[in-house]
């Protein structure tokens, strides 16, 4: 369908001229990740293994994790969703023959592109610059199972948000809702440490929920941690995951809808 | 033959009471007194092909929630409403692709990019040839004047240009159904008349229907020959604008200039009721049977008369007093 495919390019473009923006939003994150690797280094000095995890574990985890987590962001997409219901700009969709949930979806591929791209071209720096502290795999299944398993995520963190964004449909106040839920999904993820370092039981356990998917089960493919096997069952629990969002995107659409018809917003 | 058909059509909304203060705000959060407020309360509308119709009525007078019913956005609470045969609310896509709607405050254009993209995307939305693209756009763009603005950002536009551009998306899909939602608000004096002008060819050479609401009497005067005043959720009026100003002002106005010493208040004041009074110039409100006699009397008169004038009531004095009245 041509129409998304100029959704995307618009968009893409759209971003292009908020380059700075994009560079910017970087910056913070390169940040982040020194602090980690910092952190897990002091406490290394005093320790070997934590809970498992060598020093170059760790940090492999956490320079790998990077990449995982911004390649699967949707950078507040749930706040874009929830104000085209406030501002009313849902009617522009409503009114014309295109389906908003296609719309949104298709938009938030061309609003990740470039960070997208930027967030690979770095990762290849970051791999450079930690060579010697960090473990090279070179396993080409694990690494294209965990590219699946990334892909399924970005779809997962962002049906999440749809559903979360559709909240606006029933209470204004949803700003706060969206911070808390971003952090909550980033620690159910692993994304401050190792679902492992808290238990192996959280680290089974994760497995059956959507959002360990999009952190720490493909850098625990990447070291060894887990097998083949149990990457590839994990991509049929996200294939399970994002079939059964679809359907409360699906519900909450209609019923939000419905509230939109007659109150109007 | 009508195109328009709203039959008993009603329309409430929720909403929610509240007493002032905290203790109320906390009571709140735990039970909501739900109450209604009716927005449509009944109306009923025919409206033909290729005509031009003005919606006027004040502030939350359910203009805008007649408009947003039959382009489909709302659902109605009561009544029938049938649009080119289709019901606007099942959004089916034949009837998506013979309307446009244009909301004065929001818009449809990308923001961050030239117009010229979100035109694109609209020519795929609704599935314009590459033909009938041109052929439009061409059109509009030569009508409206914008050639040189189709490359600018959006956000660098001027509001009157964002809006010609506004339309332009609109239309490029030749809709058969235009609802105009207040499309000159916050414009300038020059710009209002572009976009009135273009809105009045439109409709005569495309024959596209337009229903148009508007706080702007000068648009409605200028566009309208009939009009639907609302107020309060209900139809008031439905008619020629003429019969309007006939029917609701039974006066004319007399304006006459005086030279040399000019006149007294009291003097003019026995031939009707003074409408605005200078020593030079008076202006009286004259019953319409009368007003040929009351103005040869003055001609008649002692008075030094240098011009005499009978006017129509300005409209929006017309509409102040309907309104006044209720």
């Amino acid at each position: 369908m041509k129409k998304y495919w100029i959704i995307i390019t618009n968009e893409i473009q759209r971003q292009l001229t908020y380059r700075v923006n994009a560079i910017t939003y970087r910056l913070g994150q390169i940040i982040e990740l020194i602090a980690l690797v910092i952190i897990w280094t002091i406490i290394f000095k005093k320790v070997d293994v934590i809970n498992g995890y060598t020093q170059k574990e760790m940090i492999t985890y956490v320079v790998l994790g990077w990449f995982a987590y911004f390649f699967t962001s949707n950078y507040n997409l749930e706040g874009f969703v929830a104000r085209d219901i406030q501002l009313g700009r849902l009617s522009n969709f409503i009114t014309k023959p295109i389906s908003y949930l296609k719309h949104i979806t298709v938009l938030a591929i061309g609003r990740v592109s470039i960070a997208t791209l930027t967030a690979i071209v770095i990762q290849f720096f970051l791999i450079a610059i930690f060579y010697d502290r960090i473990i090279i795999s070179a396993s080409w299944t694990n690494i294209t199972v965990i590219m699946f398993m990334l892909i399924l995520g970005f779809f997962l963190k962002l049906f999440l948000s749809i559903i979360v964004g559709f909240l606006a449909f029933w209470t204004v106040e949803v700003d706060g809702l969206n911070y808390s839920f971003n952090i909550l999904v980033k620690f159910l993820s692993g994304g401050y440490m190792p679902l492992g370092l808290i238990s192996a039981g959280v680290a089974s356990v994760s497995l059956y929920f959507p959002f360990a998917y999009t952190y720490f089960v493909p850098i625990q493919l990447y070291l060894g941690k887990i097998s083949l096997v149990e990457g590839l069952r994990g991509l049929g629990i996200e294939v399970l995951w994002l079939v059964f969002l679809y359907g409360i995107i699906k519900i909450a659409w209609r019923f939000g809808l419905k509230k939109y018809e007659s109150v109007g917003i | 033959m009508s195109i328009i058909k709203v039959k008993n059509l009603k329309k409430s909304y929720e909403y929610y009471k509240k007493q002032p203060g905290l203790l109320s705000s906390l009571k709140s959060l735990f039970y909501r007194e739900k109450l209604y407020a009716e927005a449509l309360k009944g109306i009923n509308l025919e409206i033909n092909e290729g005509e031009l119709i003005g919606f006027l009525g004040p502030n939350g007078a359910g203009k805008t929630t007649t408009l947003k019913i039959l382009s489909g956005i709302l659902h109605p609470t009561e009544g029938n409403v049938s649009v080119l045969d289709y019901e606007p609310w099942k959004r089916e896509e034949g009837y998506q692709k013979q309307f446009a709607l244009v909301m004065g405050q929001k818009n449809q254009l990308w923001w961050d990019l030239p117009a010229m993209e979100s035109f694109m995307l609209n020519k795929e939305i609704y599935g314009v040839s590459d033909e009938d693209f041109k052929r439009s756009l061409d059109e509009l763009v030569e009508v409206l004047d914008i050639k040189d603005i189709l490359d600018v950002q959006v956000r660098k536009l001027s509001l009157g240009q964002r809006m010609k551009c506004e339309l332009v998306a609109a239309l490029l899909h030749n809709p058969k159904i235009l609802f105009l939602d207040e499309p000159t608000i916050g414009l300038d004096v020059v710009a209002q008349k572009s976009i009135r002008d273009f809105i009045k060819k439109y409709n005569e050479t495309h024959k596209t229907t337009i229903i148009l609401t508007s706080h702007y009497m000068e648009d409605i005067k200028e566009l309208c020959k009939r009009v639907v005043i609302i107020d309060h959720g209900k139809i008031i009026y439905d008619g020629q604008l003429e019969e309007l100003i006939k029917q609701y002002a039974p006066y004319k106005l007399l304006t006459i200039t005086f030279n040399s010493d000019g006149v007294k208040k009291e003097d003019v004041a026995k031939y009707g009721e003074v409408n605005e009074f200078e020593q030079y110039k008076v202006s009286i409100k004259v019953y319409r049977n009368q007003v040929k006699n009351v103005a040869s009397e003055i001609l008649h008169s002692s008075f030094p008369v240098d011009d005499i004038l009978i006017d129509e009531v300005e409209i929006q004095e017309v509409i102040r007093k309907i309104f006044y009245k209720k």
